[in-house]
């Protein structure tokens, strides 16, 4: 070959597939808008693109494209046996997005997923409606499940939609769980005491490593900063913690940092977890080869991988004894393997 | 490897001449080598394309760091220049689609397709061809979707009478950066997956001969733990293997922990 200069990845969302149907929603002509440049490509229905055979998550995950669809049947889903229903009479997750912006080696959807685009649901209103007949009633939604929805936020809207709903619905509670330090969405929005936005951080060292593409600690920390001092309902995330060398150092140093800039009495909850997966979805990790967290001689319990009990312990006893610095036992919530 | 698919002699007389390649007899197909590149003359339509590619790619099976390259004219409506390249981003066939992944920036300007069972007089709304499809099918098989790349130049606006052989050797001569600019791009986004050397994978697995399948797999993902955790650091010493079951288990274990360490 002649010509071998090397090119450049092209940028986000190079090319929108949309489905017929939503060529005239609203949000798509929105979406339109924003990437003027990029390619479009009508399709019949999301799934030709996403479940294609022979894709290559790894290779997509460096040019991420972008579906726009309609989402058919249920948005709304039951709280899994990995998260914390926060003892809400009822827990959901709604599923208005599918694959996330970010790319951490640690991440199911990886071993959920065929394809590392992301499907956008544009008929969100759908939701809404599909969630109403469980509104008489205590009811937890998380809304960041199968994405970090604030990550995207700016050109979705729908943390915006998803909170002006609230707003209408007594019964209904929030979790945004996000790695995204855009707060700027959330500062025209008056906050409300039954959403919880909840923050997922790790060490540097640990992004660096295995959070490809989500914003620093310390961005993440200001973003923290900011949302608390707007009157937001926060809750903290240490989870997954990843095992690795320098562990013991490395996230007791990190719960310091943040009770260094972060009020504790300031947040509802800190969570703690290690890594877990279900085995499916490990098995999918595994094929990828692209990080060591796949392939760590974890333990396996009823279709789950940990880390094998010794060292969970070690986890959970090692951050546990850190948090009981700065907040009480109550306020400190931890993910272990039900024995 | 590129493997560089065409449908008529006459579209592959410029590749020839321009790669430098020389004609090889080893499958009933024709067929022009040199070190890096293999071009396949498949002949017309939909069954020679699928036929052939077949062929060619179950006797020499691509590597996931090889590419695939489809060039060939096709007919399109009058708003595409003849002459121009494009490079397709969705292929129609009757109802089924298919659909290249593009990671790469080009200058070519992208399109969809329509792969036509005959050469077309009648209008479309998009360019037409007669192999892509059946191109993509067989060649998906071997290749992801990003290894492939399937570029067309416009040779007439639904007029095929007015094509003729040495224009379609020249629409292919003008068109040869247009193919360098895909090859290079589609080249530098393909990733080896395998992360050992030659000599390592057979350690590796003269290594696993000694235990069972079960084993053999733990201590895959342990040496693959190592590699992705210490990417610049050579694998360890292996151990002798030990010829009692019992002892074999305990060096085994011993090993793991080590690697994962």
């Amino acid at each position: 070959m002649k010509n071998s200069s090397h090119t450049s990845p092209p940028k986000l969302f190079s090319h929108l597939y949309i489905e017929r149907s939503v060529l005239d929603h609203p949000q798509t002509q929105m979406i339109r808008a924003k990437f003027g440049e990029s390619q479009v490509i009508v399709i019949d229905h999301y799934k030709e693109v996403f479940n294609r055979p022979s894709q290559s998550f790894a290779a997509q995950s460096r040019s991420k494209k972008l579906i726009l669809a309609r989402k058919e049947g249920k948005f709304l889903h039951e709280g899994s046996q990995y998260s914390d229903g926060f003892d809400h009479k009822q827990f959901f997750y709604a599923s208005s997005v599918m694959g996330c912006l970010y790319d951490c080696d640690y991440c199911y959807l990886q071993g959920l997923y065929p394809s590392a685009n992301t499907v956008l649901f544009v008929n969100l209103e759908e939701a809404f409606v599909q969630l109403l007949p469980y509104l008489g009633e205590d009811t937890l939604v998380a809304t960041s499940y199968d994405t970090d929805t604030l990550a995207i936020e700016s050109l979705t809207h729908q943390t915006r939609e998803w909170l002006a709903f609230a707003e209408d619905h007594k019964h209904l509670h929030l979790e945004i769980r996000t790695k995204s330090a855009n707060i700027k969405s959330l500062k025209s929005i008056a906050p409300n005491p039954r959403v919880t936005l909840a923050w997922t951080l790790s060490p540097q060292e640990i992004i660096d490593v295995y959070e490809h593409a989500t914003p620093s600690f310390e961005k993440r920390l200001s973003a923290v900063e900011e949302a608390i001092a707007l009157g937001w309902k926060v809750r903290l995330c240490v989870d997954p913690v990843i095992y690795t060398e320098h562990f013991d150092s490395l996230y007791p140093k990190l719960i310091d940092q943040i009770f260094e800039t972060i009020d504790p009495n300031a947040i509802e909850h800190l969570t703690l977890g290690s890594f877990r997966m279900s085995q499916n979805h490990l098995r999918a990790l595994k094929k990828l080869r692209r990080s060591d967290v796949a392939f760590y001689p974890y333990a396996v319990r009823d279709e789950m991988v940990t880390y094998p009990e010794r060292i969970e312990n070690t986890i959970l006893e090692t951050l546990l004894s850190k948090a009981l610095v700065y907040l009480p036992q109550e306020r400190i919530r931890t993910w272990q393997r039900q024995l | 490897m590129i493997y560089i698919i065409a449908a008529l002699d006459a579209e592959a007389r410029a590749l020839v001449d321009y790669y430098q390649l020389k004609r090889d007899s080893a499958l009933p197909y024709t067929l022009y080598t040199n070190e890096r590149i293999i071009l396949l003359v498949s002949g017309m339509g939909k069954s020679n394309a699928l036929m052939a590619v077949s062929a060619l790619l179950g006797w020499k099976i691509p590597k996931n760091t090889d590419i695939l390259i489809n060039i060939g004219i096709c007919g399109a409506p009058a708003a595409y220049e003849i002459g121009e390249a494009l490079l397709i981003h969705q292929i129609q066939d009757e109802t089924r689609r298919y659909y290249p992944d593009i990671l790469y920036t080009h200058s070519l300007r992208e399109s969809p397709l329509t792969c036509v069972d005959e050469a077309q007089s009648a209008l479309h709304d998009a360019p037409v061809d007669m192999e892509s499809s059946a191109i993509f099918q067989a060649a998906s098989r071997f290749f992801k979707l990003h290894q492939m790349a399937f570029v067309k130049i416009v040779s007439d606006h639904f007029a095929p009478e007015t094509v003729s052989k040495e224009g379609v050797v020249e629409l292919i001569r003008s068109n040869l950066d247009a193919l360098d600019e895909v090859c290079s791009a589609l080249e530098h986004v393909q990733s080896p997956d395998t992360l050992y050397t030659e000599d390592e994978y057979k350690e590796v697995e003269r290594l696993k001969s000694y235990f069972t399948k079960a084993q053999g797999s733990a201590l895959d993902d342990a040496l693959n733990y190592f590699r992705l955790k210490h990417p610049t650091m050579p694998l360890p010493a292996y151990p002798d293997i030990p010829d009692s079951k019992r002892e074999r288990k305990r060096a085994l274990e011993e090993l793991i922990a080590h690697l994962t360490a």
